[in-house]
């Protein structure tokens, strides 16, 4: 499974990691050619992909509701063609949620996608159990239930995809687990068998879930944009994901292949440490509560750190859970552009009328405001000189389809009778989808490892 | 001086939890940065834009401030009145382009370390 260390850097601690593993997707639509840069490399064992925001389930449940052969995601074929040869070339190990609601559909999927490219022996397991839809009775939801319930998935930790790798698999599918044990699953066999060493795994997990924003996207510079930089658009487009390696203990060093270029430091993995957690002592995962309070990120090296320091209080007592809620109506979402000399005179004295058109529409269902000067940050905005071109917005929560109309109309009828150039109209109609939290008893929860061949 | 130009951060979702992370540049904008950015500081500040209160958590050992703010995306990201989806992701501007009177901070904390 791990053949003799290639990479050409000194690695900051003496002995030897027990395990490399590449983040190759950070979220469903994400780029498709860093996953397999890293498995056509030789320089990891495995790569995760994350596929599976809270929300990309919806369309895949309803897509299952269609048709039963339907719900896993729609890009397992493009994303999957390059990568199984890259992986089969160098036994690169594959693990993703991007079986969406329907993993067993997503594993007979890549054996066969495997068959059509040639690769023989392809041992692929599907993981099956986080759909809790039948246990909805026995969730403790932090909300009651308002609306119809359309789906309900639970987190599953590591131990099913483990038990997969362990059985030999060379590519394991989900749906709904957490993020970290995509990660930490494949790892698990080879740690001091520790805690606090599946802790570090975890962590290690949590930091590259997201792909490249460990390694310099979505991330500003201390002083904002400038020139020197470091990372330009060139940089940008063909960005480096990250991977990691891993020590028994479950420290490890965090890196990108060689000369791919990134940003790597104890700034960039502090902040992804702390996306989206709450309380950084005791973040919750399905396998561990995990306690980020003593990690500790040392540069070691040019676009190399090493994290160490990760701790566990435990395995939580409860597995969450995701519910998804229809709401009845829709969010009519529209805009006009307006532009050349006295564009904000104009653009405001459009939402003013609009105001006054639509001034029965009840107030906490309706925004209207200015894309370009306060419709994002709103009162938080700051205001630095004129812009040559505004848009005026409108967002409106409508009962149905009629009245997304109204407010539809009530925006282009501004072209004609509204402040003079109201230009470059468009508007959309979301479904109004809610996510209900909730909790589950984890002695509940059924998992089943499916398995097919190329 | 602007928090933008002593820490780096970052806004992230869950469910409706909006979250902001500062990451000081040393030890001394660290300092700073707690002590003008208390979690009542940074609620009167945000509550301009976003309902509900902050929680904050110190990390001395990583030199990073946690904002939590539990009801601040109420329905989550998808419930958002804002134009398209996901407008929290600029959130954190709300605290990096804050400007913090650093002389009188450092004073108090001069000040605070002497008493």
């Amino acid at each position: 499974m791990f053949n003799a260390p290639t990479w050409g850097f000194e690695m900051s601690n003496t002995s030897k990691p027990v395990y490399r593993i590449g983040a190759g997707a950070g979220f469903a639509g994400d780029r498709v050619d860093p996953a397999v840069a890293l498995a056509a490399s030789g320089q990891v064992d495995a790569v995760a992909l994350e596929c599976l925001a809270e929300r990309t389930l919806v369309p895949a449940i309803n897509a299952r509701a269609a048709n039963p052969e339907a719900g896993a995601d729609p890009r397992l074929r493009r994303r999957l063609t390059p990568l199984l040869p890259a992986a089969a070339s160098t036994g690169c190990k594959i693990i993703s949620n991007l079986g969406a609601a329907n993993p067993r559909a997503a594993g007979q999927s890549i054996a066969s996608l495997a068959k059509d490219l040639g690769i023989k022996g392809l041992r692929v397991a599907a993981i099956e159990g986080d759909d809790v839809m039948h246990l909805r009775q026995h969730v403790a939801w932090v909300r009651p239930v308002e609306g119809r319930l359309i789906g309900a998935h639970a987190y599953l930790g590591c131990v099913p995809m483990a038990l997969a790798l362990e059985d030999g698999a060379d590519v394991v599918v989900t749906g709904r687990v957490a993020d970290s044990a995509l990660f930490a699953a494949p790892v698990r066999q080879f740690l001091d068998g520790s805690d606090n060493a599946l802790a570090g795994a975890l962590t290690v997990g949590h930091l590259l879930e997201c792909g490249g924003q460990l390694t310099g996207g979505n991330y500003e510079t201390l002083g904002g944009p400038k020139p020197g930089n470091p990372l330009s658009a060139a940089d940008f487009a063909a960005l480096g994901y990250p991977l990691a390696h891993v020590y028994a203990d479950g420290s490890a060093d965090i890196t990108v292949l060689d000369d791919a270029p990134a940003l790597v430091d104890a700034l960039t993995c502090t902040l992804q440490l702390l996306y989206e957690v709450h309380n950084p002592a005791r973040y919750a995962t399905p396998d561990l509560v995990l306690d980020f309070t003593g990690i500790r990120f040392e540069q070691s090296g040019p676009k190399l750190v090493h994290m160490s320091g990760a701790r566990t209080s435990g395995p939580p007592p409860t597995l969450k859970v995701a519910g998804f809620l229809e709401l009845p109506g829709f969010i009519a979402d529209c805009e006009i552009g307006f532009a050349g000399t006295g564009a904000l005179a104009r653009a405001q004295r459009a939402a003013d009328t609009l105001r006054l058109r639509l001034s029965d529409w009840p107030a906490q269902d309706i925004a209207i405001d200015l894309v370009g000067m306060n419709a994002v940050l709103r009162a938080g905005s700051l205001a630095r000189g004129e812009p040559a071109e505004l848009r005026v917005h409108v967002s409106a929560r409508c009962q149905d389809l009629e009245m997304a109309q109204v407010i539809e109309d009530e925006v282009y009828a501004l072209t004609l009778s509204g402040p003079a150039g109201g230009c470059s109209v468009r508007s959309e109609r979301r479904n109004r989808i809610e996510v209900l939290d909730g909790f589950i008893d984890p002695s509940l929860i059924r998992t089943n490892i499916l398995w097919s061949h190329s | 001086m602007r928090v933008g130009d002593i820490a780096v951060g970052r806004a992230g979702d869950k469910g409706d939890m909006l979250d902001l992370t500062l990451v000081a540049a040393d030890e001394a904008a660290y300092s700073l940065i707690c002590q003008a950015l208390s979690a009542s500081a940074v609620q009167a500040m945000l509550n301009k834009v976003v309902p509900g209160p902050v929680l904050r958590y110190e990390l001395p050992g990583l030199k990073a401030l946690k904002f939590v703010m539990p009801e601040a995306l109420a329905g989550g990201v998808y419930a958002t009145l804002r134009p398209g989806l996901h407008w929290q992701k600029a959130a954190i501007w709300l605290l990096l382009d804050l400007d913090i009177d650093t002389q009188s901070l450092a004073l108090k904390l001069a000040q605070g370390e002497a008493s």
